[in-house]
């Protein structure tokens, strides 16, 4: 019945860390066999972190991991980083047609009759060394220009907020694609033995504001496997679900059970032999792990009041960005790949200048903060930092315009994103716009080279990277041809 | 048993997974299994379907063109390798010449090299692509042992030098076939009385009872609606919730009354164009309207109904011929035949559907339908049977009904006397009194005054012309026959009035009779005739009673009297008693007769209905026969005196039971189904898949490259042409689709892996013959998906052990050889419901309004839009929260953690296959969520009130309820190791002990130490959690 294979196995079951040994062997063979297809579950069996892809990543990554910070709704560049001084005179009058191009509009304003040009209510300044010119509503951040790279010419091709963050975080609109972490954690693997490899805050915004709706999509695996999927840290209840016990059970409780557990699903085991078994054991163990990892993590007592200092009061607040904003810090030094944040309200049609102060004010000491923290502790050169949302906002009035008060639709014509630390030069800008910072006149970035860039930092060459599904060899950046930007990388 | 070679391991490893060949050089290759993965992985992008995209004008996927002469050389020349540019170019060194080029990023292994190098020398035989040619029933091979399926799996095992694993035991064979069918594990009695029974046919007994149970159904539907992307929200935006939980119950009956799948398909594809469609047929047709929508402010109409269009296109190639359509929504399939024009062909079958481009963020978004479920429908059924037999009722006693129209009688009806009051003590009910005089109306009695009748007499007081009268409101009175009207009246002897005078109304004032100085009292009606002097004012001081003859003030009989005065001048008189004396005919009674009562037409009938009222303002001579009647039944039912008391209840009878149907159709609920616009709107090729760039105009049609639509299909073809195509005997690919995916369902992969994609990207079927034997078996049986079940699950494929040994691992690491049957991970949902199965909580409701079970905070508040009515999670309680997890609502933007975490998908799009992950969060969830945690100890309840008597015996019906077996020796000590520790710490700290039985809403049993109840919390959690609890054996 058994082969002289079946009698190494027989000596082997002997030893505690048999599985181990054969999840390794497994993997390895099966890798050979399946080149970029999925894992098996026997390759997974190793540990609780999970291996990168063979080959990957390509070549040396500037960053290991990636914190993004998603303005959801859409930021008004013109009020923040795409300083327009011309349009002051051009207050009230209607944006030419040779401007808007016949471009589609939204349905919320494809009906109005003008399109009244409304210059930023808010004064901009030069900041820094390389005199980045910053709007009074983010004077934190301009504290930082010489740190990061402001990207103007951001461009998407949706209009509406669903399919614009579907497509931003996916690269197609429509849903059921891996998310941007998903793949990172699907190509890079785990780096921590305690935590999920891609985790995601959605803080509270602003009462007030203008709160799109986000979907779990923005963070799923679409059709890779489901444990590369983001988990939701929440800012309520437990950070983590079901991680506390039941009421009543204590965790000397639970190491009862789960050694009574792992002897029982071990004793099976040696009868059926079913790697499966022995990643679910390692799995339990994971889990018991993250008991004690994430409220670890999640206790800021540990923090420098220096360091609380720079994030501001707002971080003791529970859910608050700022607070976000640290966790990332402390969930990328825990070696955590990819953590993304998601700041809703920016959806300013509007009210505008009330609603984008108030939305500055919440996140821009966090933002700051974040970058300089990880720079004083030496991170910032391994970890890309982005900001940004899904699209822009119109030059031009939605709605009654006053001098100091007006509201602006989507655009996706062009927007500002920036982007700090691995691999990207501070003091950068990129790419230029028109006088209403309405076209892009100069290097403009599609969100595909914008994607296909932040997998470079990763040492990820998006052409090489994708997963067979539905007969394509699938990739976050799609099949058109699309380009790093160079002109941001250090 | 014969060992694999071990020499060939490593080759096989490098090139074989995937393909599941066995080396080149063992046999013959075949064109499809061996050598068009590799060209169409490594060639078709550049030379393959796609025109705009082709190199060299060279076609590696088409013969001709891979074959022809080209100045002298060939990019195949059979059996010459020389000439042989293609085998020349991958071995090239040259960076410029070298195929695929490096700038692809794709690379050729040796061993796939060293394939297409033996296929040229092997005469470089072309194949069509498999699943485009018909399946024909092969001949099973000669297995005398084996069933014909089997036949097939053997000879393959044979080649690798394998064999069926030997059958799993009894009671691993009922816990496998039990879960594989109903999603529940078997009941401890149901596994005993499976091991007791002997007969030759227990087995086939077994599989007869699940496939009868409703709850096969329920656990099919799971993976049918993974395919039709069904959910309980619009999916987009503000993801509001949906009404259609009718088609997800639809689904479940569908499988439990074993519909065709022929029937299956055309139902859901276009039930409700199917001539004469059952209501059940067009809430079948919901799987269309199942798709993801938006009712985002913004959104453009035009985009969203090229994308619900294109969605559903896409989702119907998939889900019934396996092929990735959506790749041509931009530009020709690169490996597939499927031109852009086919895909957009195939999308204008749906472009023209009736739902609008906005959902609105409503619940039902036409077309929908309301729907009466099976229940309902018995419910509603008696109703209407009763309200037929009321209405035959009623149709029978009118049509014996005796009446005779006394105005018709011969000899006319006898005259009766027809004395009547018509005002004694006060006006008539309803009549407003409007009086002239000194003082408001007075009615007075004693002591002022003794009446002449009754209590109460009019009193006015006048300077001048002074009444009391009323018109109108009250019902009108009919004069009788020789009338002689009669009033009492008392005139003041000291303040006497100059006349006195009666006035009555009947088509204006126009009948007085006046008593004294009628030219004192000159009030009257304009142009109208002058009152009749009645005679001398009567003797003051006492009551005198004053009479005129109808006849006098032109008052005839059957006369409607609508009011009357008593009027005077001057003076203070007194009024009592007016009254009747006449005689009556039946004849004239609007009661009675129907001449008489059409005499007295629509505007003093009061409750006439609006069909009637006309029929009887007309003149009785201009309505036809059948008005007349209608008239008369009318009269017959609700006005004659006679024979209403027969009619009304019957009547009343029908009208309670209408009443209650439609009371009844009111809590129906109302769900989602297909339609058409009425005039088609024009489709068009998109180019780029751009909704803004329509191209070339087309038309509903099929793939060119597959069977055309029938001949009889002549006119712009239906959804419905659509549908019985992709059914008809012609279609190669629907059977062979569907029969994989039950098998997927049964041994975890297809015979086809890439159960959506059978074009030539997708993977080779590991065993072709057994997937077509099937495949037509499947079609020729009548679609019969419950005999194809019974096939899958009697084979002995299907019944051999799980147990896997190392190399066997190495050498088919996923089990597609089936040298052994699969251990399968649960689906999210059967973990779920057999946690609450085997813990006596689950609650066997079918069908209905989606449940929202137990769920951790801020799992739908982080995510939702502030408007959003699926933003707050309420949680059920009760019943609710047992329910099975095919009932638990689901909200697509947040899908419960207990299903995502188990891998099952957000229903927003399209699922094929769901992963069987393995993650730390489900350990947690399975440790901790309060859904299991209550779970554990109602399962604790169970063992220790009817687990046996010793913890021993309690342990191993533990084992037997959540794994269908007994402990063994080593087993049994290790859990009632821990069982002691947990109970010595419960018994020190009683107080956690309550705490550790109180998770949950169900209340823990009181009777029970909650020491006791607590340690064995703790011991049914564990057994929850074990490996091989939520493992398919």
């Amino acid at each position: 019945m058994h082969s002289i294979f079946d009698s190494e196995f027989q000596r082997q079951m002997t030893r505690r860390n048999f599985f181990g040994g054969l999840g390794l062997k497994l993997g390895g063979i099966a890798l050979a066999q399946l080149g970029l297809s999925r894992l098996t579950t026997a390759q997974a069996a190793t540990t609780g972190a999970h291996p990168p892809l063979p080959g990957l990543p390509h070549f040396k990554p500037r960053a290991k991991a990636l914190i993004y910070l998603h303005m959801n709704g859409g930021p008004s560049q013109l009020d923040t980083f795409d300083y327009k001084p011309g349009l002051t005179d051009l207050f009230g009058k209607d944006l030419p047609p040779s401007v808007q191009g016949g471009q589609r509009l939204s349905t919320m304003t494809s009906g109005q009759k003008n399109f009244p040009v409304a210059p930023s209510k808010f004064s901009f300044q030069q900041h820094g060394q390389c005199g980045r010119w910053v709007s009074s509503l983010l004077p934190h951040t301009a504290r930082i220009v010489d740190d990061i790279a402001v990207i103007k010419t951001v461009h998407t091709n949706a209009i509406n907020h669903d399919p614009a963050c579907t497509f931003l975080f996916s690269g197609s609109e429509i849903p059921g694609r891996p998310s941007l972490g998903s793949w990172v954690s699907y190509g890079l693997g785990s780096g921590s033995e305690n935590l999920p490899s891609f985790v995601v805050f959605t803080p509270k915004w602003p009462d007030g504001s203008n709160g799109q709706a986000i979907y779990s999509r923005l963070w799923n695996s679409g059709f890779l496997p489901g444990k590369y999927s983001g988990v939701a840290f929440r800012s309520e209840a437990d950070p983590v679900l079901y991680l506390p016990n039941p009421s009543g059970v204590d965790q000397g409780d639970r190491r009862a059970l789960l050694d009574t557990l792992g002897d029982l699903n071990r004793h099976r085991l040696e009868r059926h032999h079913d790697p499966d078994t022995q990643n679910r054991i390692d799995q339990y163990e994971m889990a018991f792990r993250l008991q004690s990892s994430v409220p670890e993590l999640t206790d800021l007592s540990k923090e420098s009041k220096a360091t609380l200092d720079l994030y501001g009061s707002d971080v003791n607040r529970p859910g608050s960005f700022a607070q976000s904003c640290l966790q990332a810090r402390r969930l990328v030094e825990r070696g955590v790949r990819t953590v993304q944040l998601f700041h809703r309200g920016w959806d300013s049609h509007s009210d505008l200048p009330k609603q984008l102060g108030n939305q500055c004010k919440d996140t821009d000491q966090g933002c700051a903060a974040l970058v300089q923290d990880l720079k004083q502790r030496g991170l910032l050169d391994q970890t890309l930092v982005v900001w940004g949302g899904e699209f822009g906002r119109t030059v031009y009035s939605q709605g009654g315009l006053k001098r100091d008060n007006y509201g602006r639709d989507h655009h996706p014509r062009n927007f500002c994103m920036w982007m700090a630390g691995g691999g990207v030069k501070g003091g950068v800008s990129y790419g230029e716009t028109d006088d209403y910072s309405y076209n892009v006149v100069e290097k403009p970035v599609h969100l595909n080279d914008l994607n296909a860039t932040i997998l470079h930092c990763l040492g990820i060459n998006h052409e090489r990277f994708g997963f067979k599904f539905q007969g394509l060899d699938q990739r976050l950046t799609g099949v058109e041809p699309c380009e790093i930007i160079k002109g941001i990388l250090a | 048993m014969p060992m694999p070679m071990p020499t060939l391991r490593p080759f096989l490893a490098l090139i074989l997974p995937g393909l599941l060949a066995t080396t080149a050089a063992a046999r013959d290759l075949s064109f499809n299994r061996d050598i068009r993965p590799i060209l169409s992985e490594n060639c078709f992008a550049c030379h393959g379907t796609d025109a705009k995209k082709r190199k060299a004008d060279l076609r590696l996927d088409d013969e001709n063109s891979a074959k022809a002469a080209r100045e002298g050389r060939f990019a195949i020349k059979p059996g010459d390798l020389k000439v042989s540019e293609l085998w020349q170019r991958i071995n090239s060194p040259d960076e410029d010449e070298v195929m695929p080029p490096p700038k692809s990023h794709k690379t050729l292994s040796p061993a796939q090299k060293e394939t297409l190098r033996l296929w040229i020398v092997q005469g470089a035989k072309y194949q069509r692509h498999w699943s485009f040619e018909p399946p024909v029933k092969p001949a099973p091979p000669a297995d005398l042992k084996a069933g014909p399926l089997d036949a097939f799996l053997l000879a393959r095992l044979k080649q690798e030098g394998l064999a069926f694993s030997p059958p799993a035991d009894q009671a691993t064979l009922i816990r496998r076939v039990t879960l594989d069918l109903t999603g529940l594990p078997p009941h401890p009695g149901e596994v005993a009385a499976f091991l007791a029974d002997k007969s030759p046919d227990a087995y086939a007994k077994l599989v007869k009872r699940l496939l009868a149970s409703p709850r096969f159904g329920e656990h099919m539907a799971h993976w049918w609606l993974d395919l039709a992307r069904y959910g309980d929200t619009h999916g987009l935006h503000l993801d509001n919730e949906r009404q259609m939980w009718l088609y997800r119950d639809w689904v479940v009956e569908a499988f439990n009354r074993n519909l065709p799948f022929d029937q299956f398909t055309i139902e859901q594809i276009a039930g409700d164009l199917i001539p004469g469609a059952a209501d059940a047929q067009k809430v079948a047709s919901g799987f269309n309207r199942c798709n993801v929508t938006t009712g985002e402010g913004g959104s453009i109409d035009a985009e969203q109904l090229f994308r619900y269009a294109s969605e559903r296109a896409a989702t119907t190639m998939q889900n019934w011929l396996g092929l990735t359509g959506q790749c041509a929504a931009c530009h020709d399939h690169k490996f597939d035949p499927i031109t852009q024009k086919d895909y957009y062909s195939m999308y204008a079958f749906f472009y023209s559907s009736a739902d609008p481009a906005s959902d609105k963020n409503t619940l039902l978004v036409n077309p929908v339908m309301k729907f009466a479920p099976p229940d309902k429908l018995r419910q509603l059924e008696t109703l209407k049977s009763g309200l037929t037999t009321n209405q035959q009722r009623f149709a029978a006693a009118l049509k014996t009904l005796a009446y005779q129209d006394p105005a018709e009688a011969v000899p006319p009806p006898k005259l009766e006397r027809a004395d009547a009051v018509w005002m004694d003590d006060a006006f008539p009910a309803k009549a407003k009194v409007k009086s002239k005089g000194k003082a408001p109306v007075a009615l007075v009695g004693d002591p002022e005054i003794k009446p002449a009748s009754g209590g109460r007499a009019l009193k006015r007081l006048a300077e001048g012309f002074g009444e009391d009268a009323y018109q109108g409101d009250a019902a009108p009175i009919v004069v009788p026959r020789n009338a002689i009207i009669q009033v009492m009246v008392r005139l003041s002897d000291t303040n006497l009035p100059k006349s006195v005078m009666l006035k009555f109304y009947s088509d204006g004032w126009k009948h007085r009779a006046v008593w004294g100085d009628a030219a004192a009292i000159s009030e009257g009606a304009a142009g109208g005739p002058e009152p009749f002097s009645a005679g001398p004012l009567p003797k003051p001081g006492e009551w005198v009673k004053l009479e005129v003859p109808a006849g006098k003030i032109g008052l005839k009989a059957g006369d409607q009297i609508t009011g009357f005065s008593f009027a005077q001048f001057g003076g203070l008189v007194y009024w009592d008693r007016l009254a009747v004396a006449g005689e009556t005919s039946a004849a004239d009674d609007p009661k009675l007769s129907f001449q008489a009562w059409q005499q007295v037409k629509g505007k003093s009938q009061t409750g006439v209905p609006k069909d009637i009222i006309p029929l009887l303002n007309a003149s009785p001579e201009k309505l036809t026969a059948e008005q007349t009647a209608k008239l008369r039944e009318y009269f017959l039912v609700n006005v004659c005196k006679t024979t209403q008391p027969t009619m009304q209840p019957l009547i009343g009878a029908i009208a309670a039971v209408e009443k209650e149907v439609k009371d009844f159709d009111g809590t129906l609920p109302s769900t989602y189904i297909m339609g058409e616009v009425p005039k088609p709107r024009q489709a068009h090729i998109m180019q780029r898949g751009a909704y803004d760039k329509p191209g070339q105009p087309v038309e509903p049609q099929t793939p060119a490259f597959l069977p055309p639509l029938p001949a009889t299909v002549t006119n712009r073809a239906t959804r419905l042409d659509l549908a019985k195509w992709i059914v008809s005997p012609e279609n190669p690919l629907a059977a062979r689709v569907a029969v994989n995916r039950f098998w997927q369902h049964f041994f975890g992969l297809g015979l086809v892996k890439t159960s959506s994609d059978f074009g030539s990207q997708g993977e080779s079927p590991s065993h072709a013959e057994a997937l077509d034997f099937l495949a037509v078996t499947f079609r020729e049986s009548g679609w019969d998906m419950k005999q194809l079940i019974t096939t899958l699950v009697t084979s002995q494929a299907y019944h051999q052990s799980s147990d896997t040994r190392d190399a066997l691992l190495n050498q088919d690491p996923e089990n597609r050889l089936l040298a052994r049957s699969p251990r399968l991970r649960l689906n999210a949902e059967a973990i779920r419901d057999q946690a609450l199965y085997v813990s006596d909580l689950l609650v066997e409701k079918m069908g209905g309004k989606a449940v929202r079970t137990y769920q951790p905070p801020n799992i739908w508040e982080p995510v939702g839009y502030i408007d959003s009515n699926t933003r707050k999670y309420k949680q059920d309680s009760g019943e609710s929260l047992y329910r099975r997890s095919l009932y638990v609502f689901i909200k697509r933007t947040a899908p419960a953690p207990f299903l995502v975490n188990f891998d099952a998908p957000s229903r927003e799009a399209f699922c094929s296959r769901r992963d069987r992950g393995n993650t730390p969060l489900q350990a947690l969830q399975l440790l901790n969520d309060v859904q299991y945690f209550e779970a554990a100890r109602a399962f604790a309840q169970r063992l220790l009130t009817r687990g046996g008597a010793t913890p021993q015996e309690r342990i191993a019906f533990g084992f037997q309820c959540a794994v269908n077996r007994a402990p063994d020796a080593q087993e049994a000590a290790r859990v009632l190791a821990m069982l002691k520790g947990f109970e010595e710490k419960y018994r020190a700290q009683p107080d956690l002990a309550k705490k550790v039985i109180a998770v949950g809403e169900s209340k823990p049993d009181a009777a029970l130490p909650p020491a006791e109840l607590a340690a064995w919390t703790q011991v049914a959690n564990l057994l929850l959690n074990l490996d091989e609890t939520i493992v398919r054996p």
